[in-house]
Parts: C-alpha cells; sequence; structure tokens
C-alpha cells in the first residue's frame, strides 16, 4: 500500500486557472441553455397531451395555433391591433413613471412625504388589476385612455415603491467622501443617487411590464374598440379558440423580444460594473 | 506659514437635550505647511469627530478653525477614509477625475501619476470590485493625493487591512509623501504607526482635551525595524499608557 503512494505518478502541474474558468462558465452556460428547451420541450408535450385529452375544439394544438398566428400575420389586421395595444402600454406606462418615479424619490428622501404617500401607495399596490380596468372603463367608456389609465394606475405603485427602496438605500459614507471633497448636489444626484436606484429602477420596470400589457389586454377585452384584447373577444365571442391564443402567443413573443433585446441587454450594459454582471458576461 | 489653525475648539453632541456629551474640548494647535501630524488616542476620545470639523463635513461648537491656501484663494482638501469609499459603478481612473474640479490634461496626467506612484497605473479601467481591500485603499491613497491638496486629512486608512497590506501601504506613503510634501493630519489609534509616519504626535486623551504634543525628529524613510523608531515608539507607547493610568485615576 505504501509503495503504491511513493511510487503514485508524480502530481500534474496546475492547469491555467482563467481557461479553467471560462471553461466552467461554458459548461454552466450549456447546461442552463439545456435546461432551458427542455423547459420549453415540457411545456410543448403538456399542450399537446392537454389538447388531446380535453379535444382541439377546447383546447387547439401547438400547430394549429401557430397556423391561426401566421394567418393573423398575413391578413393585415394585425399591425393595427397590434400597434394600439403597444402605443397604449406604452402610454400607460410613461405616465405611471411620471407619476410614481416622483413620488418614489419624495417617499425615499424625506421622511415627512413618506409618512404622507406611504399607505396610499401600498393600498394602490393591492387593489386587483381588474377594479382599475372596470373603474378606467366607468371614468373613460369605450375610448383608448381607459386602458392607458389603468396601466397607469396599476404600475405607478410600483415604480414609486421601487424608487423609494432605491433612494433609501444610497450609501451615505459615499455621499460624506462626496462632500469632503468638495462636490455639488447636482454631481452627488449625478454620480451616486442615480446609479444607486438604477438596479432598482430596472426591476420595477420589469414587475411593471410584466403586469401592464395583461391590464392592458384585459382593459381592451372588457370595453375596446381596438387592440389585442379587442380582437381576443371578438374571437372569443365567435368561438375560435385557436385565435384567441393566437393572439395571445403573438403578444407574449412580442414582450419576450423587449424583456430579452432591450431590457436584459441595456441593464446588462448599465450594471456592468457589478460582479453577477460581469460573470454572467464570460 | 501655519496651512491648519485651531484655536479653543470645542464640540458637544445633543447641545440642550439631556443626552449632550462633549466629545472635544479647547483644543488649540496649529499645522505648518508641508509637515506631517498624527493626532492618536484611545477609542472615543474625538479623533475622527476633529477630522470631520476641519474638513467641513461636521460642525463645531465653539472655537474658531481657519484653514490657508498657497494660492490664496479657498483651500482644497482630500480626504483619505477608513475605508476605500470608491464608487462601484464607476471605473478606478472615473473615481480619480470624479474629485477632481476640471477634466483638464494637466489633471488627467497628474491622477495617472499619482496612480502609477501607488502601483495601479495598469487598473485604471477597471471597477473597484474588481480589485482587493489593499489596492482599493491605494486608490483612495492616490485619489486624496491628486487632488494637490493644501489640506490631507486621513482618517485611520489602514485600520481595516491585514497587518502585511498595512505596512507595505505605511511604506509607500512615505515614499508618496516625500516626494509630494503635501500637510497631513492623521488619525490612529495606532502609536508604532504614529512614530513611523509623523513629525509631530498630538495625543487626545479621554473627554476630548489634548493630552500631549511630541515632535519626532527622526531622519526618513523611516522603517519599524529601525532600532531608533523601536525606542521611541517604545517611549511614546509608555507616555500613553501613562495617560491612561492617570485617566483611569481620575474616573476612579
Amino acid at each position: 500500500m505504501t509503495d503504491q503512494l511513493v511510487g503514485a505518478a508524480p502530481v500534474a502541474p496546475p492547469a491555467d486557472p482563467e481557461a479553467g474558468a471560462k471553461r466552467t462558465a461554458r459548461r454552466r452556460r450549456w447546461r442552463l441553455t439545456g435546461l432551458v428547451i427542455l423547459g420549453w420541450l415540457a411545456l410543448y408535450g403538456v399542450w399537446e397531451y392537454g389538447s388531446w385529452w380535453f379535444g382541439s375544439r377546447l383546447l387547439p394544438t401547438p400547430y394549429e395555433v401557430l397556423l391561426s398566428a401566421v394567418e393573423i400575420v398575413e391578413s393585415g389586421n394585425f399591425l393595427t391591433d397590434f400597434s394600439a395595444s403597444v402605443l397604449k402600454t406604452f402610454a400607460g406606462f410613461g405616465v405611471a413613471a411620471a407619476v410614481g418615479a416622483p413620488i418614489g424619490y419624495l417617499m425615499g428622501r424625506y421622511n415627512y412625504w413618506r409618512a404622507f404617500f406611504h399607505d396610499g401607495v401600498t393600498i394602490a399596490g393591492t387593489i386587483p388589476a381588474i377594479v382599475y380596468a372596470v373603474m378606467s372603463l366607468i371614468v373613460f367608456g369605450l375610448s383608448n385612455l381607459g386602458p392607458i389609465l389603468a396601466v397607469a394606475l396599476v404600475s405607478a405603485p410600483y415604480i414609486a415603491l421601487n424608487v423609494a427602496e432605491g433612494i433609501r438605500g444610497v450609501d451615505k459614507s459615499l455621499v460624506t467622501m462626496s462632500e469632503a471633497f468638495g462636490r455639488t448636489p447636482q454631481q452627488i444626484r449625478k454620480e451616486v443617487l442615480i446609479p444607486t436606484i438604477v438596479p432598482y429602477v430596472f426591476a420595477a420596470i420589469r414587475m411593471c411590464f410584466a403586469v401592464a400589457w395583461k391590464v392592458e389586454a384585459l382593459t381592451e377585452v372588457f370595453g375596446g374598440r381596438n387592440g389585442v384584447g379587442f380582437q381576443i373577444r371578438t374571437e372569443y365571442q365567435l368561438y375560435d379558440i385557436a385565435a384567441v391564443l393566437a393572439w395571445m402567443f403573438l403578444f407574449i413573443v412580442f414582450m419576450l423580444i423587449i424583456e430579452r433585446l432591450v431590457l436584459a441587454k441595456s441593464e446588462a450594459r448599465l450594471l456592468s460594473w457589478r460582479p453577477q454582471e460581469r460573470s454572467s458576461a464570460l | 506659514m501655519a496651512v491648519l489653525t485651531i484655536k479653543n475648539l470645542a464640540k458637544t453632541f445633543n447641545v440642550g437635550t439631556p443626552k449632550a456629551s462633549r466629545v472635544l474640548d479647547d483644543i488649540s494647535f496649529d499645522v505648518r505647511g508641508g509637515t506631517f501630524v498624527s493626532i492618536v488616542g484611545p477609542s472615543g476620545c474625538g479623533k475622527s469627530t476633529l477630522l470631520n470639523i476641519i474638513s467641513g463635513v461636521e460642525e463645531h461648537t465653539s472655537g474658531d478653525i481657519s484653514l490657508t491656501s498657497d494660492s490664496g484663494g479657498p483651500a482644497r482638501m482630500g480626504y483619505v477614509f477608513q475605508d476605500p469609499r470608491l464608487l462601484p459603478w464607476r471605473s478606478v481612473m472615473k473615481n480619480m477625475m470624479y474629485v477632481q474640479n476640471d477634466r483638464s490634461e494637466e489633471t488627467v496626467a497628474r491622477a495617472r501619476k499619482y496612480l502609477d506612484m501607488v502601483g495601479l497605473a495598469k487598473n485604471a479601467d477597471f471597477f473597484p470590485g474588481q480589485l482587493s481591500g489593499g489596492m482599493q485603499q491605494r486608490v483612495g491613497i492616490a485619489r486624496a493625493f491628486a487632488v494637490e491638496p493644501d489640506l490631507l486629512l486621513m482618517d485611520e486608512p489602514f485600520s481595516h487591512l491585514d497587518a502585511i497590506t498595512a505596512r507595505g501601504l505605511r511604506a509607500q506613503l512615505q515614499d508618496i509623501w516625500a516626494q509630494s510634501k503635501k500637510t497631513v493630519v492623521f488619525v490612529t489609534h495606532d502609536v508604532v504607526e504614529a512614530v513611523e509616519l509623523s513629525d509631530r504626535i498630538i495625543v487626545l486623551q479621554p473627554g476630548g482635551r489634548i493630552y500631549e504634543d511630541i515632535t519626532i525628529d527622526l531622519p526618513r524613510p523611516r522603517r519599524q525595524t529601525d532600532p531608533t523608531v523601536a525606542t521611541l515608539q517604545a517611549e511614546v507607547l509608555g507616555r500613553l499608557e501613562a495617560m491612561k493610568t492617570l485617566s483611569r485615576t481620575a474616573a476612579a
């Protein structure tokens, strides 16, 4: 036994640690990609099985939905309704940012304003989206303003609370450092305050985006004259479930593109200083 | 010529309340241009408060402080903190430039020069999160020197570092100071460090009064291994121990 140990092969020289780290990162990325594909395949399998179980009239197969989506895109109505929904979502989101961000700033910066807004914002954030949808339709009727108001009302509390948290999370020692070096309040705002709240703002945008388009579509289902929600209602009345799912599918694709190509990319660029962003870029 | 003059300075926290506590009492001293002055004393004797008052971050309750600059304009100050306090979202070079008043070529070159002096010229484009604690503190030191301050304030800048890194940085600080000859007020609770670096040591006692003002007349560069440095360190340490005993007796 001892002889075997003594006569063991010499220990190999340590490999290049940087190459090793890159190899590990590559392997991790492949494993993650594999899991994403597996997730999609599982979803597809469940859907196919569901179609077989319920019958394709009640739950059309993925292929039927895809055909219907192609038909919608080719019909020409797609762009008009789609852009109407997207524009209303963005407009609502813009209103929410214009109202929510200053409220969040005041809540994060001053205790008095925090006391003034806190309960109102919390209550506004807990009211179900459907209540906002119905209220907006009552106030604005069948105009485009209904969905915009609904999106704004649902998103504004999220934005306000996240911006407030961001402001409260500012590292005081960096502010003291800036003051000790004679930096002006404008410089401190630009170099310390805003970079601190950027991650919080991104979290708010992502959260709001996921909720905003659902509320927008829901409001159109109840009382829209155009848009994806309106088309979903029309197809539902015609009992064309494949078309209902196709509209939903197209909207999801668009939102995924926005999320992955616009939000995720700009977040990675703006937050490249964070260790987790750098390691994911390896 | 004195760069910094302090006369009868006092600081009381929570003035006019039952919680009022005096942390600095009747502090008077001046600091001549180009000297390295350390303020030492036990924890809670008001060292950091004094530095914050000098920098203007904190108000004093009574007394006078005056700062003069070579240019005749307002005095410029640099500050090295206990922790590096770098903006994590800015590169090392951008951190250096953040505290500068202009973006001229001369200023950029000066920032680069001090980064080079602390051995981090190659890391100018790194983010602070990519550097070790010691390297970050070196950036903090370079940043403070690069503003070409009339007065450089240092608040226990090596207290969060391990002994070996701190020793290396002390040597580096001595070299940079020897070249720049800036006026420095250095706060520390480490007497050994104070003797190694300073021309003069002001000892604060509990209650925030000056106990002793000691001149350190030793040739530079000084190293801890030098017997004359070690002897003087032991002597100053002995005086500090005597002060502590005296304070304890008075308190009893």
